[in-house]
């Protein structure tokens, strides 16, 4: 018996999930959210602005909050099992109640690195080194003990990224266009301070990308280093001392900063990779949810009824996300009208 | 006849004919020196590199590009402590990789 | 008793005396030439300690409880302690109690060498007496026992999980020949007396068993070919026993007479280390001990499967075993007869010919002693590892400052390597250098402790530098100190459970087990690993593999963690900055180095 008003349960309401279910609701579906935090927006919700043109994360997410008023949102919810049914998904939810599906759509993001794990790099140690996420939260709210009128700041691309030792051999993609845009902010916020990045390649591939690279360089005189950072010490005044080699001269260098920023990398929501099992998806090698097809369907599953949207498959930018997450709620009407 | 003036010679590296005997040699022994990005991690922690200047990442590009007294020179300051083995982003047993060129002639035989 | 041929002679016996003259003459030469083979000094401290009445007392001491009794085998499993211990000391009493009946009955016959061996067929029983009937019954006993040992490792060979072990040695075709030979030599045995029990007398296996036979055989004359299967037996066992594993019967009695003298490995394939591996018993317990058998492949890389390519001289295989091995020495820990698996490898690593010879003649340590010259006090040597680590250095200084210690940093800015890494890769000479470069530097400090987080250095700084005058601690160690002199007062919590991992070269490699737990105990509840102290299980992140790579290493971790974490402890805490970085990558629970514990709670 077809369901005249299928109902689709989309796991997680970050931006990947809001814009999917704005577009379902459009369609004249019933999408379900479901959102372990307390509040919808996922990691956008928590940075301030966003390359390339430097616009307020606050406008996007408003703006997809607004659209998706009145969509039925399980906030701080979990799941807590879910199962294929002959003719859809059984659901078991953390607050105890229970969904029944026709669809699943995973938008359930990515996780940061953690950059504790990279010892030597001395997170959690030293009092002066944050990661990307403290430093976009300080941009936010401006609460945070470590930042204080630095007078050298450095950035560490690729932590966590492209490195086996970390459990993560994959690029980040966006670590470094993010890693720019923080030291323009940085050089706007502190214009005296000398900004250092330190990195193993740039990786610069997107729209208006390699503009902010060139402002960097020209506009506010931000040193790149191409050298990978080995070692952080601290300096008797509690300032870290970095050690890297200058691999364009072939020399060491070494430089004392007030602020370390170190960019930890994407890597897979360990719970997607749980719920992904159960349904019977797998998992691909590089740790990411695996889609049917890399260039022609990477938002279908191997599985019918699953649906991906944005870096649950892999590390995606902002546009990239949104774009997926309307082409998931396309597939989506698809399966439904094929089902008829 | 020489009078005495020289070209010369140029400090272009011509692929063409670079003499990289060691270099297959020690690939073959120890593929993953292949995946070697010249992060220079090694460079970095390298216990001896105060002193020489030693470096895993200089030696393999030094043997890809025929300076071979140059990485002689760098292989013979190695202490063997293994940091550079540590924090390889691409994995490469840099200690094998030392251990197994010291044990190579200039031709890339295992010397016996 | 009274002799049943005149001449005490029966070709049947032949076989046997070939096989014993042979045995006995190979082993005289084979021991000559390892005495020889010593260096000099090692050569007149083992001589003299053969005439020296305190060694000779240890001697027959342990040689009693090893070989005979095999006391190691029975701590570690009953069951193949009492397989091998009843084979060992049936056999050896029948020996002896075989003498004893030719001395009491026949003793012009004494020196005739098979006589004891042979005695059942050679005589016939007059009268009954008390002795005779204690000495048959006490033959027949300990032939009994021999038998149920050999029932036991007819077993073990087939089903080796029955008596415990999970994996056993593969053998080689001569070791299958000697097995074969030495399993049927006391079934023949019982069968050749049975047959004649009815005419030398027998006690309680072999009447009946001879009441048996006589329904089927009336004949004596058919008694002849179970004896002379039974000197064949023996003839086979003992001629292929010098290029089998049961060389390790003779060789042992000589290792021990050898360790105990204090003799070590010196040249990798001559003298003591040629002993050790003719001592292996082949029986492969080091096989299931060592942490790289996770993964079956690398059963093949145990100490087992080297002492036989040793003793074949297949290079490459030498080669590819001494280069992959952890170096972890819980191989010789368990090892039955101490055959020391590290120190032979290192050994043969140090044969290795190389085209470039390190050299750091060329570093000055002036700037380097300059920064130190004078200090006194605790000098801290933090090492190459502990810069990854920054953690440790970080908690270890705080500490000092916290319990008011005076020290300074012998490695601030640069430091050179403590020299280990370059001895484990078999490079002596090199690490010879570097030690002394680094003696210059401590010496002109002027401390009177030296203080190390690594036990890496804690270890070559105790063993090869010659440091008098300067104490050498490791600082779990120092840090109990502290603890029980009150000047460290932890707060304890007992909330918190703490497992210690003992590291390889702290634990095995110094024998540092009980101080960290103690300074441990001081800050939470200290629980324990499923094997721990001797037997702990290496993390697999160590230096002395020269050839694992970095992604066959996580098996090795993931079963240490395993068994650390059996009683549920909160944290994993070690002494290590390797053990330290190694679990920290894969653990699902914090890994602490005890010098953070200890910080966070004064």
């Amino acid at each position: 018996m077809v369901n005249r008003n299928p109902v689709i349960a989309v796991i997680g309401a970050g931006i990947a999930g809001l814009e999917a279910a704005r577009q379902l609701a459009d369609l004249g579906y019933s999408p379900v959210l479901i959102e372990k935090e307390p509040a919808v927006g996922g990691h956008v919700a928590q940075w301030n602005r966003l390359f390339p043109d430097m616009t307020p994360a606050a406008e996007v997410i408003d703006a997809l909050k607004k659209q998706t008023a009145k969509i039925r949102t399980l906030l701080g919810t979990e799941i807590a099992s879910i199962n294929r049914l002959k003719d859809g998904f059984s659901l078991v939810l953390t607050d105890g109640t229970s969904l029944l599906c026709q669809a699943v759509l995973f938008a359930t993001g990515f996780q940061l690195f953690n950059a504790a794990k990279k010892e030597e790099y001395g997170y959690g140690i030293y009092d002066r080194v944050i990661t990307n996420r403290d430093l976009e939260a300080w941009f936010n709210t401006r609460k945070d003990m470590r930042i204080k009128q630095p007078e050298a700041v450095g950035f560490v691309h690729c932590v966590g990224s492209r490195d086996l030792k970390a459990g993560n051999t994959q690029c980040s993609k966006v670590c470094c266009i993010t890693a720019i845009k923080q030291a323009i902010e940085i050089k706007e916020e502190f214009p005296d301070a000398e900004v250092y990045c330190f990195y193993m390649d740039l990786r610069l591939f997107g729209k208006k990308y390699e503009d902010f690279y060139i402002k960097a360089q020209r506009d506010y005189g931000i040193h790149f280093i191409r050298g990978r950072v080995s070692e952080v010490g601290e300096a008797i005044d509690g300032r870290v001392v970095v050690k890297a080699e200058d691999t364009l001269n072939g020399k060491p260098v070494k430089v004392t900063l007030d602020l370390l920023v170190l960019m930890a990398g994407i890597v897979c929501n360990p719970d997607a990779q749980h719920y992904a099992r159960q349904v019977g998806v797998s998992v691909d090698d590089d740790g990411f949810l695996k889609s049917r097809d890399n260039i022609a369907a990477i938002t279908e599953s191997s599985r019918p009824g699953v649906f991906f949207a944005g870096a649950c498959t892999g590390a995606k930018t902002i546009p990239e996300t949104l774009a997926e997450a309307r082409s998931a709620a396309l597939n989506i009407h698809h399966y439904f009208n094929k089902r008829k | 006849m020489d009078f005495g003036f020289k070209r010369s010679p140029s400090s272009a590296v011509n692929l063409d004919t670079v003499d990289h005997a060691r270099y297959d040699r020690l690939v073959q022994l120890e593929p993953d020196a292949l995946t070697c990005i010249g992060c220079g991690s090694c460079s970095a922690t390298c216990t001896a590199a105060p002193w020489s200047g030693m470096s895993v990442r200089k030696v393999i590009l030094g043997l890809q590009r025929g300076r071979d007294d140059e990485v002689d020179r760098m292989l013979s300051r190695c202490m063997l402590c293994g940091k550079c083995t540590m924090v390889c982003p691409r994995g490469i047993n840099t200690r094998h990789l030392i251990l197994t060129l010291c044990r190579l002639d200039r031709k890339g035989e295992v010397v016996r | 008793m009274r002799e049943r041929f005149a001449d005490a002679f029966n070709p049947f016996v032949i076989p046997f005396l070939i096989g014993m003259l042979f045995v006995l003459g190979y082993c005289l030469v084979a021991m000559v030439r390892v005495v020889a083979q010593l260096p000099k000094a090692d050569r007149k401290r083992f001589l003299l300690s053969l005439i020296t009445p305190k060694y000779i007392w240890m001697n027959i001491r342990d040689i009693f409880l090893n070989c005979l009794i095999h006391v190691k085998l029975w701590k570690r499993n009953k069951v193949l302690g009492y397989m091998h211990s009843s084979i060992a000391f049936g056999w050896f009493m029948l020996i002896v109690l075989g003498h004893l009946e030719v001395m009491l009955f026949l003793p012009e016959r004494i020196h005739f060498f098979y006589y004891p061996i042979f005695f059942n067929f050679f005589v016939a029983e007059t009268e009954t007496t008390l002795e005779g009937a204690l000495l048959m019954f006490l033959m027949d006993f300990f032939l009994l026992m021999v038998l149920s040992g050999i029932v036991l490792a007819i077993i073990k060979r087939f089903a080796s999980r029955i008596v415990g072990m999970r994996r056993t040695t593969r053998l080689s075709l001569l070791d299958r020949v000697g097995l074969y030979a030495l399993w049927s030599i006391f079934p023949l045995r019982l069968l050749a007396e049975s047959f004649t029990a009815h005419i030398s007398g027998g006690s309680f296996l072999t009447i009946p068993m001879n009441w048996i036979f006589r329904q089927f055989l009336g004949n004596d004359l058919n008694a002849l070919p179970t004896w002379w299967a039974y000197s064949v037996a023996l003839c086979v066992f003992m001629c292929v026993l010098p290029f089998t594993r049961y060389m390790h019967i003779p060789a042992e009695m000589l290792l021990i007479p050898m360790r105990n003298a204090g003799i070590r490995i010196r040249h990798p394939r001559k003298g003591f280390a040629l002993l050790e591996v003719y001592s292996c018993p082949s029986c492969g317990v080091c096989i299931d001990a060592c942490p790289m058998s996770v993964r079956k492949v690398n059963c093949q890389y145990t100490t087992v499967y080297l002492n036989r390519q040793l003793r074949r001289g297949n290079e490459r295989r030498i080669e590819e075993i001494s280069d992959k091995c952890l170096l972890c020495g819980k191989c010789t820990a368990v090892c039955q007869v101490g055959v020391q698996g590290p120190e032979l490898r290192v050994a043969q690593r140090q044969r290795r010919k190389y085209a470039l010879t390190p050299s750091y003649a060329g570093i000055d340590v002036q700037p380097m002693a300059a920064s130190v010259a004078g200090a006194g006090g605790v000098l801290y040597f933090a090492g190459c590892m502990t810069r990854l680590t920054p953690s440790i250095r970080r908690a270890t200084t705080s500490l000092l400052d916290k319990a008011g210690v005076r020290w300074t940093l012998m490695d601030e800015e640069e430091g050179l390597c403590c020299g280990r890494p370059l001895i484990m890769a078999g490079r002596p000479e090199q690490a010879r250098e570097l030690i002394d470069k680094n003696l210059e530097i401590i010496r002109a400090s002027g401390c009177d402790t030296l203080l190390l987080s690594c036990p890496i250095c804690y270890r070559v700084f105790k063993e090869e530098y010659p440091l008098e005058g300067v104490r050498v601690v490791h600082h779990s160690v120092f840090f109990q100190e502290l603890i029980a002199a009150g000047r460290l007062r932890p707060a304890r919590n007992e909330k918190e459970k703490f497992v210690w991992h003992d590291p390889c070269e702290l634990g095995r490699g110094c024998g540092i087990y009980e101080q960290p737990r103690a300074a441990l105990a001081a800050a939470g509840e200290l629980v324990e690993a499923g094997r721990n102290r001797a037997e702990s299980i290496c993390c697999g992140g160590s230096l002395g593999s020269l050839t694992l790579g970095f992604e066959q290493r996580r098996a090795m971790t993931q079963n240490a963690l395993d068994n650390l974490t059996v009683s549920d402890p909160s944290s994993i805490v070690t002494g290590c900055p390797l053990c330290l970085s190694t679990f920290g990558r894969y653990a699902d629970r914090p890994v602490r180095d005890i010098a953070e514990i200890l910080d966070s709670h004064c």
